[in-house]
């Protein structure tokens, strides 16, 4: 009995005749080739951290956008607004948790509002009135590509006053979260 | 050869092949479905909907996976989701969890719903401002 499981075995391992379909051991070391590729292809793609940073820059530009203007018409009190009444009347809260050094600087919004100005090529006239808040020195870093730079979202959009006045308002909001978003 | 050998041979080929198979299928469901996973997907995923958010909006979130899997670790379904300022965190499990900010400043409080197998939140406006 051990004697022939021995031989079952042997004829695993040598592959005694070229046209039977035996194991043999370059079949196990296709095996564990392919099982070490899967394998590694799962944990670096479930080992990286969802990135969301490009969505929530989104999400920031979009409530600015909100705070500024509404179906198009300025908000009626914008230009006697102060920087900080007009971040507490857009209820921003960049608060972030205790992580790797995080403070209150893993954010940057900042709004303008032009005049329409139809001569020009980006119809930006004067600046009439901005507004920012967060960590200024993440700017220098949205001219940059890669995963490991904040995340920027830059938008412009045409709006009036209630004077109909025409206006192009400008928001850029940056991103940071490197640490929770990237490997 | 005997053909009692080749079908033995077969036979073992088959059957190495498909615990191979299983291995690895294990080895993905495990990890897909991992608490770790499940809660930075979540949290994330719940501070962006808080972010999207207006006051006075009802949200609800199907986690079924998740609460499936508070279960198998044997935490309590009512305290996955916590939300404290504006910080979200996801808990599946005794020694883990999960945490992310979101920059709407409004109030929310998570409920669980053991019928709809998740969570409805529900946003309010902080009465803070002066």
């Amino acid at each position: 009995m051990i004697n022939n499981k021995k031989t079952i075995f042997c004829r695993l391992l040598k592959n005694s005749k070229g046209t039977d379909k035996i194991l043999s051991i370059y079949w196990l070391a296709i095996l564990f080739i392919v099982a070490a590729g899967i394998v590694y292809m799962v944990v670096v793609f479930y080992g990286e951290p969802y990135d969301v940073r490009e969505i929530e820059a989104t999400l920031l530009a979009n409530k600015i956008s909100d705070c500024v203007s509404d179906g198009g018409y300025l908000k009626s009190n914008i230009f006697s607004l102060d920087n900080a009444y007009f971040f507490r009347e857009c209820s921003i809260n960049f608060e972030v948790e205790d992580f790797k050094g995080w403070n209150l600087d893993q954010f940057y919004v900042e709004t303008e509002i032009y005049d329409f100005d139809d001569t020009k090529n980006n119809f930006q006239g004067d600046l009439l009135k901005k507004f920012s808040q967060g960590n200024v020195a993440l700017k220098d870093f949205c001219s940059e590509k890669g995963k490991n730079f904040p995340k920027c979202v830059n938008r412009k959009f045409y709006a009036i006053d209630e004077s109909n006045n025409q206006h192009i308002i400008g928001v850029l909001s940056i991103v940071r979260k490197t640490e929770k978003n990237v490997r | 050869m005997k053909k009692g050998n080749i079908l033995a041979e077969n036979i073992l080929f088959i059957l190495l092949n498909l615990i191979f198979l299983i291995i690895l299928v294990i080895f993905l469901f495990s990890k897909t479905g991992s608490a770790a996973v499940l809660e930075e997907k979540y949290a994330k995923q719940i501070a962006l909907m808080i972010d999207s958010s207006r006051p006075l909006m009802e949200i609800t979130l199907n986690m079924e996976d998740a609460i499936k899997k508070a279960k198998e670790e044997g935490w309590p379904e009512n305290m996955i989701v916590n939300i404290e300022g504006n910080f979200v965190t996801v808990k599946l499990r005794e020694k883990g969890g999960y945490s992310y900010s979101f920059f709407n400043n409004v109030e929310v409080n998570a409920n669980f719903d053991p019928n709809f197998k998740g969570y409805y939140f529900v946003v309010d406006e902080i009465n803070d401002k002066q």
